[in-house]
């Protein structure tokens, strides 16, 4: 049994490889926006907090052969998440519509099993109290509240602006569950320079990412153990479409793992 | 002899060292306790990045200690259900002593476990908030409920303590509850059976993660049963191996050898099952898991640290060799080899839970991901010394007060 | 009191207590403790606000929001309305907001007694200003390092008020390209129409990273390049190593850093074969001089690239229907004027002046401030040149040297000898936000206000396609003891008795704005992209600056001035040569990556996190190459070595990275800080100081791309 839900609207992003530069600006623009607090030293990238981590992905040839391509990882919101089913308290959760998967810093106990679940390292630990340089806690955002040590966080799609578009929506006259393509963006999508980011309801075909995510060129990160994940990577590169997934090779080995199967 | 100042509270028609070297003795595992006290502090005031662990090793030597000592706390159920259920009455004589060993484990196991959660004074919401999809939620309520039965089983044995005992109302709870044990054994052997598979099902239901990852029957991992198996065979060795310590400290026989030789046959029996099983496991891991998520059994192993060899010793040196050597009256019968396979076993067991607990973090599971190390922090080493040397107090002063041992008189003073 | 009643009342307590709400209150109240704990900052009530601003921390020159709550800012996004972000930021101006509070900011002016700098009111700053600068009389200099606000008009016009014709620029990419345009008669400055064109070639220039109006540049590639869509633009990088930019290309060509001109007259070379003229002047002497001095075989021993990947490039630009080449340096300074010269001779050639999806000659800004200096006759001036000679005791250096967000201790070549000069400086003054390394050598030091607590300008930043004027108001009053830098000097100029025509900076905006109405054009935005108005499309109607720039928006203007003087007779200066190797066989590309900051600022707080192990890690950085070079020089990854070159050295280890040319060591700037904070510093070493300024052949002026080094 697993907990798996289906909605009405499903928040996915398309990233394009061809197009991400590797800039970093989503990165700052993310920890900004959440009030992640910097750490001085990131020589120990296991213990860095980044909700949106842009990792460096190389052909393995040799000069002039080499192609590099660089690959923004939020978190993936998987339809059948690893993370929410082994969480022992309901602190993460996968059950409003949008399908975007929660964190409730409140309700973790900071046990992490989570984040041994999670194959994309988009969970973090807060190993010490967050720690802002004297001032600058005067510039945290309204939008995400400060988090203690002990608890687990992750990228969420920028919630608030969801909250946000729907009350506007509301305000307005609009439909709260059937928002325009831009009203809801995540501030790494927004900050992004080439645009290699967008974001939409996977399931209105209105919207790009629904078209996009059908793409041939398209492909999820680790699809074959089962998790579903609502962000999509498209590259033209067959390296890079290769480096999406583990494959013994030839191809052969089809098929997803089961997933899911406790509760 | 002088006589020692305690002599009142030795159990009946025994002898026990004196005060002053019982109390140094202890000295040791109390400084043991001190310096995981100071590590506890640390963790508790500053947070858990005191320790060695990380975002990708969200489990560390903390889980594993504690992964461990459960599974050799597992004597306590086992021989319960054995003794108390199945009615084995040869079990009778080494029955204390194994609850006494569940009780510090599972004791020793939740002090961890709190210094573990990033919040302990939240450690209640499983309670209050339960996930019923959750396996650590089925381990937070059968390891607390299953700590209450340690206790209750615990509890007879203390007030059969001589001057205890002397009052009215305690005797006879004590003996009242004696009535009821099977019962509590009973529920504790069905609790600890849950969890000690929860703690296996833990591992097999990270789908996203192949090397932990395990298909299983209904809704349980086969994780689950092999925990519960692999706890069975490995915990009555434990409690071996604590009655020989004990034996030799102290330079008398505790239990007849036919007894130990029977929880060394026992736990040779189970061991054999688990492995029988494990084996299949690790064929069906290998030849479907594995090439499923697009991963080859070489890509679980990296270097010195995370090398094949550590299944090997695991499954060979420290699994099969000492289930020969446990299933073969002959070999079983010799006290050194007893002892030898009786160690295998137990380290066995650890490595087991050792390498689904760190190696199954250590894979990298996107492509272009990379092998970490984990190091444990000296914040980790010194609460699991804390909790052997709480173990070591725990059963030196049940020893000393307690009438843990019933063959005790007739094996030493005749 | 009895066993039994003991007991009792201990079992009874217990019970009682249980059944009080205590327990459960306590338990309950530990879940909201744990969360609410009084050393965590809370984040603040309320609704937020977009107010508009302006980003001068890169040279992007993005309009922002910024977000405040209860007037105090917590973040900046791009301003989709304006047209050098459209919603787009840098990795560095995304942290604006937070660098009002970085640790590293001046909170009050400082004076250097010995080695310490000492608080001091803003009235003894002022007067001790004013009289050194009047003991200096004419011997004061002043370096800027922002050319596209008034606030340096201020500066030069202070300078040349007492009698002093040295006024700098900090060197960047845009004072090489003013200079280039010039030497090939250029009137105003260039621009490139980016959006418009179909095929990009970027020689050396990182457009996507460090040259020019960059977020804007990417913004294009967005556009142009939709996702699953019609591909409207192709781009070509070609860049010593396969840096960010390139990993983004529809190609990458490897080139050598310093011989981006080689290559870019081997293309012309071939282009001119294919029969390509410029119809203009000077096109003989340019055709014989590529003959000559860029054939390709020479091309080849520049560039490391056959005959036959050159003449590709060339076909490729051939065949584009609206190609635009954009030269320039790899890392955005030093790269002197021939790599420029020829991209624009490329242009010319491909007949891409004053066309859609070309170059444009734009005016400059007009003058308001009282006897400012214009900006060819700061030119003119090269501050690298100035400090060498200053060093050498070839010049005498200034009684008073200003230097306006600039940071001439860290960011200039050979930063050692230049840091040398720097102290030979009667009296240095540092007008800056942070205190930085010049700041940290300063006989005094004058906060400034940062862009989001201030009046700021900004006109036409390089790289733009067409006029554009950007004003900033203050967001928030300045959280430290900060005053404007042209105010300050407004008023000591005044008590100097020097006439400058303003009491205050605002008003001098205010002037610019009035001035810059002759020109004509229209406040942009989603509906008024200025890209369209140039190939005509709804042309919106024109509105005053004032109001536009009042409103938050980029004024723009479609204004061109005559490019009729345009000859490529000097364009092609020198020889195609190999990189001289001896005694330093390797040549260093250095890196330009926004995320670690810029030469004005340091890696801010939040952008640590950006920054991987494999860059810097533990202390020290990496320098790039590739497993040929390295095993090549004995070493390999991760070993730790010295780079050196004739003028410095610094510390380091091996990164393979099989993007680096053979032969090149790749290192990234921005690394090394001393002053600044923990979050800058203790990380790598400061490439800078490696870098050694020859003499660019033909030009005889400063220039640092292709410095050679040995590892050691």
């Amino acid at each position: 049994m697993s907990v798996q839900r289906e909605f009405h609207t499903k928040w996915g992003m398309v990233i394009d490889l061809d197009k991400c530069t590797g800039c970093g600006a989503c990165m700052v623009a993310c920890q900004v926006e959440n009030n992640i607090a910097p750490t001085p030293d990131a020589s120990d990238m296991t213990r860095v907090l980044t909700w949106m981590l842009v990792y460096k992905l190389e052909n393995k040839q040799k000069f002039p052969n080499y192609d590099v391509a660089y690959l923004p990882r939020p978190c993936m919101q998987c339809e059948n998440p690893s993370c929410v089913p082994v969480c022992p308290v309901v602190a993460t959760t996968k059950d409003e519509e949008g399908g975007i998967v929660s964190q409730i810093y409140p309700r973790c106990i900071g046990c992490r099993y989570c984040m041994a679940a999670c194959p994309y390292h988009v969970r973090y630990f807060n190993w010490f109290d967050p720690q802002w340089p004297a001032g600058m806690e005067k510039t945290l955002t309204p939008f995400s509240s400060t988090r203690p040590r002990g608890v687990v966080e992750k990228c969420h799609f920028c919630h608030h602006r969801f909250m946000a578009a729907k009350e506007k929506a509301r305000a307005t006259g609009g439909e709260p569950m059937k928002l325009a393509e831009d009203a809801y963006i995540p501030a790494c999508v927004e900050a992004c320079p080439t645009g290699a980011l967008i974001f939409g309801n996977l399931k209105d075909p209105t919207h790009q990412v629904a078209k996009l995510s059908h793409s041939k060129n398209a492909k999820r990160l680790l699809e074959r153990l089962g998790g579903k994940p609502q962000v999509y990577y498209m590259s033209k590169r067959q390296w890079v479409l290769d480096m999406l997934d583990n494959d013994l090779g030839d191809g052969s080995h089809g098929g997803v793992t089961g997933g899911g199967n406790h509760g | 002899m002088a006589k020692a100042i305690d002599q009142a509270l030795w159990p009946e028609g025994v002898e026990r060292c004196s005060l002053t070297k019982f109390l140094l003795w202890l000295v040791v595992p109390a400084l043991l306790m001190l310096w995981g006290l100071v590590a506890a502090g640390v963790v508790f005031w500053y947070g858990l990045g005191m320790t060695g662990l990380n975002n990708y090793f969200a489990f560390g030597l903390y889980i594993t200690f504690d992964l461990a000592v459960i599974a050799l706390g597992a004597g306590a159920f086992f021989t319960g259900l054995l003794r108390y259920i199945l009615k084995i009455e040869a079990l009778v004589p080494i029955v204390n002593l194994t609850v006494i060993v569940g009780f510090f484990c599972y004791s020793g196991a939740m002090l961890i476990l709190t210094m573990e959660l990033g919040q302990p004074l939240r450690s209640w919401f499983g309670f209050w908030h339960p996930n019923v999809h959750s396996m650590l939620t089925e381990v937070i309520f059968c390891i607390s409920v299953y700590l209450s039965v340690l206790i209750i089983e615990y509890i007879p044995l203390v007030f059969e303590q001589k001057q205890l005992n002397k009052v009215p109302f305690l005797h006879h709870l004590a003996h009242n509850m004696h009535v009821v044990m099977p019962l509590f054994a009973g529920i504790g052997a069905f609790l600890s059976t849950f969890h000690q598979g929860s703690l296996g099902g833990m591992y097999g239901v990270m789908f996203a993660r192949p090397f932990a990852y395990r298909e299983g029957f209904f809704i349980w991992p086969w994780t689950f049963f092999l925990f519960v198996l692999s706890a069975v065979a490995s915990g009555p060795c434990f409690t071996v191996l604590i009655c020989t310590a004990i034996e030799k400290i102290s330079g008398k026989r505790m239990v007849e050898y036919r007894v130990k030789s029977l929880m060394g046959k026992i736990a040779g029996t189970m061991l054999c099952i688990y492995l029988f099983f494990k084996f299949l496991d690790t064929w069906a891991w290998i030849d479907s898991i594995l090439p499923a998520a697009g991963n080859s059994f070489d890509q679980m192993f990296n270097g010195l640290v995370y090398g094949k060899w550590l299944m090997f010793t695991e499954l060979i040196v420290c699994g099969v060799i000492p289930a020969i050597m446990l299933v073969i009256p002959s070999v079983r019968k010799r006290e050194s080899m007893l002892i030898i396979a009786s160690l295998l076993n137990c380290v066995g067991v650890s490595l087991n839970r050792y390498i689904i607990t760190v190696q199954a973090l250590a894979v990298p599971v996107m492509p272009f991901d990379s092998w970490q190390v984990y190091v444990p922090a000296w914040t980790e080493w010194a609460p699991s010394f804390m909790v052997l040397a709480y173990g070591v107090i725990v059963i030196s002063l049940s020893y000393r007060y307690l009438p843990v041992f019933p063959q005790e008189r007739k094996l030493n003073y005749k | 009191m009895g066993r039994r009643a003991f007991i009792g009342l201990v079992v009874g307590g217990t019970a009682g207590t249980l059944l009080t709400p205590i327990p459960w209150k306590l338990t309950d109240d530990a879940s909201i403790w744990s969360q609410n704990w009084p050393w965590i900052p809370r984040v603040p009530n309320g609704d937020f606000e977009l107010k508009p601003s302006l980003s001068k921390l890169d040279n992007s020159g993005v309009g922002v929001n910024v977000v405040t709550v209860k007037g105090r800012p917590c973040a900046v996004y791009g301003n989709p309305e304006h047209p050098l972000s459209r919603g787009g930021i840098s990795s560095l101006a995304v942290n604006e907001a937070e660098l009002l509070y970085s640790p590293s900011r001046v909170q009050s002016p400082l004076k250097r007694e010995g080695d310490s700098l000492i608080p001091i009111s803003w009235d003894d700053a002022k007067a001790l200003l004013a009289e050194k600068l009047k003991a200096a009389g004419s011997d004061v200099a002043c370096v800027s390092g922002d050319d596209t606000g008034s606030g340096t008009d201020v500066f030069s016009a202070f300078v040349a008020a007492a009698g002093s014709k040295l006024c700098f620029y900090m060197p960047a990419e845009q004072v090489d390209a003013g200079r280039a345009w010039q030497r090939l008669g250029g009137q105003g400055m260039v621009g490139y129409d980016i959006e418009n064109a179909d095929m990009v070639l970027a020689i050396g220039a990182d457009i996507f990273e460090s040259w020019g109006t960059h977020v804007r540049n990417a913004q294009a590639f967005n556009k142009a390049n939709p996702m699953g869509g019609e591909q409207a633009m192709r781009v070509v990088y070609a860049s010593p190593i396969k840096n960010r930019g390139a990993a983004v290309a529809d190609a990458w060509v490897p080139v050598l850093p310093g011989s981006e001109a080689a290559l870019a007259l081997g293309i012309a070379y071939h282009l001119i074969q294919g029969g390509a003229t410029s119809g203009g002047p000077g096109f003989e002497a340019f055709r014989s001089a590529v003959r000559s001095g860029y054939s390709p075989e020479k091309v080849q021993q520049a560039t490391g690239l056959t005959p036959e990947q050159v003449a590709d490039l060339a076909k490729r630009l051939a065949s584009a229907k609206r190609p635009l080449v954009i030269a320039g340096s790899s890392f955005g300074q030093g790269g002197g004027q021939n790599a420029v010269a020829a991209g624009l001779a490329l242009n010319l050639l491909l007949g891409r002046l004053n066309k859609a999806g070309g170059i444009y000659a734009l005016p400059e800004a007009p003058a308001v401030v009282q006897g400012s200096m214009p900006r060819r006759q700061i030119l003119a001036n090269d501050f690298v040149d100035y400090m060498l000679k200053v060093g050498a005791e070839q010049t005498k250096a200034p009684a008073v040297l200003l230097a306006y967000e600039a940071n001439p201790a860290y960011a200039l070549p050979q930063t050692e000898l230049m840091a040398q000069a720097l102290d030979k400086v009667g009296f240095l003054v540092s007008f800056s936000s942070f205190m930085d390394e010049t700041a940290a050598m300063a006989d005094l030091v004058l906060p400034t206000p940062l862009v989001m607590e201030r009046t700021e300008d900004m006109y036409t930043p390089y790289g733009s396609g067409w006029v554009n004027y950007t004003v900033a108001t203050p967001v928030i009053a300045p959280v430290f003891d900060a005053v404007p830098a042209a105010d300050v000097l407004l008023q000591v100029a005044s008590g100097l008795g020097h006439n400058l025509g303003f009491e205050s900076f605002e008003d001098v905006v205010k002037a610019k704005a009035e001035a810059l109405n002759a020109m004509g054009g229209f406040a942009a935005g989603a509906k008024a992209e200025p890209w369209k108005v140039r190939v005509g499309g709804g042309a919106p109607s024109s509105s005053g600056v004032s109001d536009a720039v009042q409103a938050g928006k980029a004024w723009v203007s479609m204004a061109t001035v005559n490019a009729s003087g345009l000859s490529l007779a000097k364009a092609a200066a020198g020889q195609a040569a190999a990189p001289a190797g001896g005694e330093f066989p390797l040549v260093l590309a250095p890196l330009f990556e926004l995320n670690v900051g810029s030469s004005k600022v340091a890696i801010p707080p939040h952008n640590v996190s950006t920054i991987r192990d494999t860059e810097a890690a533990n202390g020290h950085f990496f320098v790039r190459m590739n497993s040929a070079t390295a095993s090549k020089y004995g070493t390999g990854q991760g070993k730790q070595v010295t780079i050196a070159s004739k003028t410095g050295s610094i510390k380091a280890r091996v990164s393979i990275d099989e993007g680096v040319m053979d032969g090149v060591v790749a290192a990234p700037l921005g690394f090394g800080h001393t002053a600044w904070d923990k979050f800058a510093q203790n990380k790598g070493d400061n490439v800078s100081k490696v870098l050694t300024v020859a003499s660019e052949p033909g030009v005889a002026a400063p220039f640092w791309a292709g410095s050679m080094v040995k590892i050691a």
